[in-house]
């Protein structure tokens, strides 16, 4: 009978809409992943946005019949279906995944997370060791204050895993990365001069690490070390661009030109975040003597699909050099496609070829703005290699 | 949560009242979740593209597998003469003239099927998916409180990388992760725990593949799995009320992984799922 009386009570909160912004969560074990959604009334239905911190990203579909509400991120398969009510959504993100559902519970309140920047204790940039089945691995932290408050990256060997968002307490931060497919939350803690925390992946993947301030000693292995290239030959490719046309490293375009080759797939979050450098490095340096060409390993294989979604990154990004359909991201296939590399590929990977079409530098993976001095320093370094390489005669 | 109104709030009531229908069926807040996860479990069995029910075939590339007409590996109606073969730069798709790679790790469609190529180059192998059909729901143990168990790693015996099978069988790289010991039988049993990759989320399993003295006899013949749950400082939760069947119980399509060496539990674990006979998991 109270059950009844309950949903009665409730019938009277129902009446609200979903537009405005909506502090979201996803309660993973040990913390919650803490991101936004943006949702607006568009002509037809609504639009949504999925936001860490500053950087938001549209939801492919807002579906809202009566108090039901899912968001769709079509990319990944993924969904956020919810019940509305009042100010509150409650409801579970799911991922169909081969083994089985990936379903984690999911709320949201109607608001803006805090955004309260952190002390000078915790920002900078950080050694960091993940320990896991008895073994461990370098990453690098970079913190720092945004316009959304405490933000920051993780960077391992091949790259940053993009931009983690968050808030601080005290001593004790806690900083998110979900993109509809990625559910990332780090947390930790600062105690003396060491930071200690949990580095969590799903509800069921949990890495302790511990942490020390960068001396500026080289705690990472440098991305040119991560993938050797034959430089005793001139690097040779074939591929079909969007069209069907096969270009390859003989084309007259390449004749005594620098060329640097964008290793890269249009899934991938930090070619994203590398593309608009290499445009603005190629407006600089193109009426020098420069060439660039991107070489996409896609998802499907299909040359129509992989066309499609080519064409569309070029556009966005408006890209002026030619980009060619080289395979699919299979890392073993991938590799079998460039046997003048060594080394499982990473994405992005940016290879520098001297005048005589020779790899003089392969810098493996790319730090996004998100990594902030450190972007700057690899933009630094790609420049200063250009013009190097410019010089040779 | 800040900021939330009088509808959150009584929202959340709800959900807690409703929880308590759940907690009667199974004693404990534990054991509501458990319920929850099979209501999920069994709907995406019925309705999940990749689902076990909806598998018509997986099979190791080989030297090539055809699929199409009737006098094909695996028939397909309304698909042409289409091969599938592994080369050094991947696994190939071919019918008539034209001739594409086959993603990893991804559905592709083909006609009204999905195919689904997995494992490692040289060991790839291709699953086809049609519609789920005769979805049978699995049955379980009554919920037992005693076989719920908190332990902490000890390292592994041969720590690195081993190649083995997953429980939808097929070969992956898997990471030794150490081993638990649970108080079972008369002497304790020392379980061994692999880490298992998924390379759908960049996520990972600790996961137990066990033996028990019900095998045969209301459970799986071949064993069943369970995971290990992070419980916070070390420590992680091993419930065999969640122990699983490997895909291989719910159709003859999938490898049934070998029981992995030393994981033999001297006593009936009654928990987890059962199985009575080849017609399905279910009754």
């Amino acid at each position: 009978m109270w059950l009844a009386a309950l949903l009665a009570i409730l019938g009277t909160g129902t009446d609200s809409s979903p537009s405005g912004w909506w502090m979201a969560g996803l309660d993973l074990a040990g913390g919650q992943l803490r991101f936004a959604i943006a949702i607006e009334k568009a002509k037809a239905g609504f639009s949504g946005r999925l936001c860490n911190g500053s950087d938001c990203q549209p939801l492919s579909r807002v579906e809202v019949r009566g108090d039901s509400v899912v968001f769709e991120m079509g990319d990944y398969a993924a969904t956020i279906s919810a019940t509305l009510r009042g100010d509150s959504l409650i409801g579970s993100y799911r991922n169909v995944g081969s083994r089985g559902p990936r379903v984690i519970p999911f709320r949201a309140a109607k608001g803006r997370w805090p955004a309260g920047p952190a002390g000078d204790s915790l920002l900078g940039r950080w050694d960091a060791t993940f320990i896991q089945d008895w073994q461990t691995s370098p990453r690098v932290f970079v913190l720092r204050n945004g316009k959304a408050g405490l933000e920051g990256t993780i960077i391992s060997n091949s790259g940053d895993y993009g931009l983690f968002w968050g808030q601080v307490s005290a001593d004790s931060f806690a900083l998110s990365h979900f993109d509809g497919s990625f559910v990332y939350l780090l947390t930790g803690r600062l105690r003396g001069d060491t930071l200690r925390g949990t580095f969590h992946a799903g509800l069921r993947t949990q890495t302790p690490w511990i942490a020390v301030r960068s001396t500026g000693a080289p705690h990472l292995t440098p991305p040119s070390q991560v993938i050797a290239a034959d430089t005793a030959a001139p690097f040779r490719f074939s591929f079909p661009d969007v069209n069907g046309v096969t270009l390859d490293q003989s084309d007259p375009r390449f004749a005594g030109k620098v060329l640097v080759v964008d290793i890269f797939g249009t899934w991938c979050p930090t070619c994203h975040d590398a593309a608009p450098t290499l445009v603005q490095l190629y407006r600089d340096y193109h009426p020098k003597g420069l060439e660039m060409v991107g070489l996409a390993y896609e998802v499907s294989g299909d040359p129509a699909t992989d066309g499609k979604l080519v064409g569309r990154y070029q556009e966005k990004f408006g890209i002026p050099f030619p980009l060619l359909l080289a395979g699919t991201n299979d890392p073993d296939a991938a590799a079998a496609s460039q046997p003048q590399l060594k080394g499982p590929i990473a994405f992005p990977t940016t290879l520098f070829l001297g005048r005589d079409g020779r790899v003089r530098l392969v810098h493996a993976g790319f730090y996004g703005p998100a990594t902030g001095a450190q972007h700057d320093r690899l933009v630094t370094e790609f420049r200063e290699e250009i013009e190097r390489l410019l010089k040779e005669k | 949560m800040k900021g939330a109104r009088p509808g959150g709030i009584l929202a959340a009531l709800l959900a807690g009242f409703l929880a308590l229908f759940q907690v009667d069926r199974l004693p404990g807040q534990v054991a509501a979740d458990l319920a929850r996860e099979r209501t999920e479990w069994e709907d995406w069995l019925r309705t999940a593209p990749t689902s076990p029910f909806a598998a018509l075939a997986q099979r190791p590339i080989g030297s090539g597998i055809t699929l199409g007409p009737s006098d094909t590996d695996v028939p397909l109606a309304g698909v042409a003469l289409t091969r599938v073969t592994e080369e050094s730069e991947g696994v190939y798709l071919q019918s008539g003239g034209e001739k594409r790679i086959l993603p990893r790790n991804r559905g592709t469609p083909l006609g009204n099927y999905l195919l689904r190529l997995t494992g490692p180059s040289r060991q790839s192998t291709l699953a086809v998916y049609g519609k789920p059909t005769g979805v049978q729901a699995p049955t379980y143990f009554p919920y037992d409180r005693s076989l719920v168990f908190t332990a902490s790693l000890n390292p592994p015996a041969r720590p690195g990388p081993q190649r083995l099978l997953t429980l939808e069988g097929v070969v992956v790289d898997a990471v030794a992760a150490g081993s638990v010991v649970v108080p079972l039988g008369a002497e304790k049993a020392s379980l061994q725990v692999m880490r298992i990759p998924d390379p759908d989320s960049g996520e990972s399993d600790l996961m137990i593949y066990f033996r028990d003295q019900t095998n045969g006899d209301g459970s799986y013949p071949a064993g069943r799995f369970v995971l290990l749950i992070p419980a916070g400082g070390g420590n992680y939760r091993l419930d065999f009320n969640r122990a699983r069947n490997p895909f291989c119980a719910y159709s003859t399509v999938y490898a049934c992984p070998a029981p992995w060496p030393g994981n033999t539990i001297a006593a009936p674990v009654r928990a987890g799922e059962q199985y009575h006979g080849s017609s399905g998991s279910g009754n």
